[in-house]
């Protein structure tokens, strides 16, 4: 008989097997072991993918992929839940920003496993797509480190995506990353990021984004891999101390931890808010940048005066 | 029973059984932010551990 208390050794038995234990669900108050766990969340990936239409036939993925936990357990189990389609290809992109001491180890790790899983890999780099890296970008503006390297890796990952010839980008967000954002965008003021959909279409170069962990923990993520003894155990980025989504990260963390279903609570509220603005413009009106074409406030986006300001 | 946090420095624990949970509450710990391994295997909070166990706690990084 299965069982959620321990047994006499100490031990916790999966509610579905007589294995040990990896982790309790705090949702369903169940406990599992590494297989049936496995298992569970591959199902609710799918069916996340399934309910927003992430995937259709003929997609060429584009997996945003940097060999951190989250990309890695993304590539693992979308490969598994895309092979039984044909029709699906997956295309790993690895962008290397140049941070000393932290991305060597990382862009390692994450070639070893795309071989491994015989997965096509593409990297970039900033010094080769925007002439310098990261930590000469960031000399003078190291408090800005997290914003300026989300606009790089996103464009540098966008255009990797379309000499690809990808179809859809897929990065590794989970739900604690997405209830960061609201908590951020809302802490900011920052009404239009706050409502907006992530994977609205905009511009004209557009190829949608999907984010197939959004309903997954950060927690949940780790267990999955650690399990598998796929869990990489890599240094934190040194830039990530000063950006407040450290401080929101570790705040938000405790709420869930004290009042479970916080953050599944604060993405759905957010989810709700964005269908019921779609289409109204909250920030001014919406021109084109007439670099790119994406939409923006002014005359160029942020993305190019960025790109701009360092060339 | 042996302790070894995020930071690699490690504890000798007397004392009885108790679970996992019980040992991150008393060093601070929020059992979200991390995983904790016994014996090499990756184990839920509710998990008793005691004599002479050795149990790791490793940080979640945040990113990837
Ligand atoms: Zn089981
Ligand atoms: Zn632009």
């Amino acid at each position: 008989m299965a069982t959620s208390d321990p047994g006499n050794d100490g031990r916790i038995r999966c509610a579905l097997c007589n294995e040990l234990s990896v982790i309790r669900l705090r949702d369903r108050n169940r406990q599992l072991c590494a297989e049936h766990f496995a298992a569970d969340l591959s199902e609710r990936v799918r069916e996340t993918i399934t309910s927003h239409a992430m995937i259709a036939p003929g997609d060429r993925i584009a997996v945003a992929f940097s060999g951190g936990k989250d990309s890695t357990a993304l590539l693992l189990l979308l490969r598994d839940l895309v092979t039984a389609s044909d029709d699906i290809t997956l295309v790993a992109i690895t962008v290397d920003e140049g941070i000393a001491g932290y991305r060597s180890d990382t862009i390692r790790s994450a070639e070893s496993l795309a071989e491994e899983l015989g997965i096509e890999q593409v990297i970039v780099s900033f010094s080769g797509l925007f002439g310098k890296d990261l930590d000469a970008i960031l000399e003078s503006q190291k408090e800005r480190a997290c914003s300026i390297c989300g606009i790089l890796r996103r464009k540098a990952l966008l255009s990797a995506a379309q000499a690809a010839g990808a179809t859809k980008i897929a990065t590794g967000h989970n739900l604690d990353d997405e209830a960061q954002s609201v908590l951020m965008n809302a802490l900011r003021g920052d009404l239009a990021r706050l409502v907006r959909d992530s994977s609205s279409r905009s511009g004209d170069c557009f190829i949608p984004r999907i984010k197939p962990l959004k309903d997954i923990s950060e927690k949940e993520i780790a267990v999955f891999l650690m399990a598998r003894g796929r869990f990489p155990e890599l240094p934190e980025c040194p830039y990530t101390r000063y950006a407040l989504r450290a401080e929101i990260r570790s705040r938000l963390s405790s709420l869930e931890y004290r009042h479970p279903g916080t953050m599944k609570r604060l993405v759905s509220g957010k989810e709700r808010l964005t269908s019921v603005l779609d289409g109204i413009p909250l920030g001014g009106a919406i021109n084109r940048c007439r670099e790119c074409g994406e939409p923006c406030s002014g005359t160029v986006c942020q993305t190019c005066q960025l790109i701009a300001s360092l060339l | 029973m042996i302790v070894i946090l995020p930071d690699s420095s490690s504890y000798d624990i007397c004392g009885d059984r108790c679970t996992v949970g019980s040992i991150l509450e008393r060093f601070g710990i929020n059992p979200l932010e991390v995983i904790v391994s016994v014996g090499g295997n990756v184990v839920p909070e509710e998990w008793v551990v005691g004599g002479s166990d050795t149990i790791r706690i490793i940080r979640i990084a945040h990113g990837g």
